[in-house]
């Protein structure tokens, strides 16, 4: 995994790619994640390192994780403008829809018609956020990682299976991982691969 | 209802939340049981409406926002919405300081690793829920 600094998109390219991406399915904000992840990365605009720190920090930001995604994607690229302007066009679309729909419909999951391509629509969805944690395990597969994997996932499993929130789960998770042996069991993140490309 | 208290009820809501829907009890409690802005059947609909929509779940708070206030509503819960998302940057400014530390490096993988386990049970439910309604 390479972790050289990468040619980032545009502007142009940011905004059309967030817009698209975050709002062209349903089932969430973890769907569109996966969408940018594949986009982003496909292109050479992102690593799997540096997605997997924004995954980590939008966890821990309040409020919706996905604007949080494209916050970070637009920092690291555009600084303010690239946040502000992924933002608004992560965020606009749908509500804009949902504005809509409050305003007039009375109810939409009377339609059997509806109900069911909500139904295919969020399975489709839910292939996409289990291929998203696929992607982010698979980078501790490799041998001098697999203690730290089988440990903090046995705790997460542990703690969910135990109804603890998930920032609870998350900050167990750090707390267990830093005391792990560092060894050749601490993993690739390299503080180049998280500054902005400009 | 007056749209910046709404704003500021709908902020106290997401910005105390760390997932698309995590704000429902507190919104609840503000709107439905509080101040009897919505009934409970509105809240219902503006979580449908969100879950039905392209896009973040999260954004059901500009259907609370418009059940509340009309369209001044629904703008301040589109910016009670995007508010908290801001966060992201000094956290992710902070990261990049720590990052060279050993220790800050394995709580990353740590969260890293935990976030995975979080899609996997929440790709689940959603899987599941799919399959119900399919079926059912």
């Amino acid at each position: 995994m390479s972790h050289a600094r990468v040619e980032g998109p545009s502007l142009r390219e940011l905004v059309a790619a967030v817009a698209l991406d975050a709002n062209r399915t349903v089932g969430g904000g973890l769907v569109s994640i996966e969408l940018l992840r594949r986009r982003f990365t496909t292109r050479g605009w992102l690593d799997a390192v540096s997605h997997g720190v924004f995954i980590a920090v939008s966890r821990f930001t309040p409020g919706t994780v996905v604007l949080a995604y494209c916050v970070m994607l637009g920092w690291r690229f555009h600084r303010w403008r690239g946040a502000l302007l992924g933002l608004t066009v992560a965020s606009v679309p749908a509500s804009l829809i949902v504005y809509v729909l409050a305003a007039t419909l009375a109810r939409i999951d009377r339609y059997a018609a509806v109900r069911t391509l909500l139904a295919v629509g969020i399975l489709v969805a839910s292939v996409l956020v289990l291929a998203s944690a696929w992607h982010l395990l698979r980078p501790y597969l490799p041998r001098g990682a697999r203690v730290r994997l089988l440990v903090v996932v046995a705790v997460a499993i542990a703690l969910v299976l135990l109804g603890a929130t998930p920032v609870r789960v998350l900050l167990a998770a750090a707390v267990v991982s830093s005391l792990l042996p560092i060894g050749n069991g601490g993993v690739r993140l390299q503080p180049d691969s998280l500054k902005a490309s400009e | 209802m007056n749209a910046a208290v709404i704003y500021l009820l709908l902020l106290k809501a997401t910005m105390t939340s760390f997932a698309g829907m995590g704000s429902l009890p507190q919104i609840r409690q503000d709107f439905v049981e509080t101040r009897a802005a919505i009934s409970d059947q509105q809240l219902s609909q503006a979580v449908l409406v969100g879950r039905a929509t392209i896009g973040p779940m999260g954004a059901y708070v500009v259907a609370v926002g418009y059940y509340a206030g009309g369209w001044p509503g629904a703008i301040a819960g589109w910016l009670a919405m995007i508010t908290p998302a801001l966060v992201a940057i000094p956290l992710l400014i902070l990261i990049q300081r720590w990052v060279h530390l050993p220790r800050i490096r394995a709580a990353v993988d740590g969260v890293i690793i935990a976030s995975a386990v979080l899609l996997i049970v929440s790709g689940g439910t959603l899987a599941i829920d799919a399959v119900q309604q399919l079926t059912g």
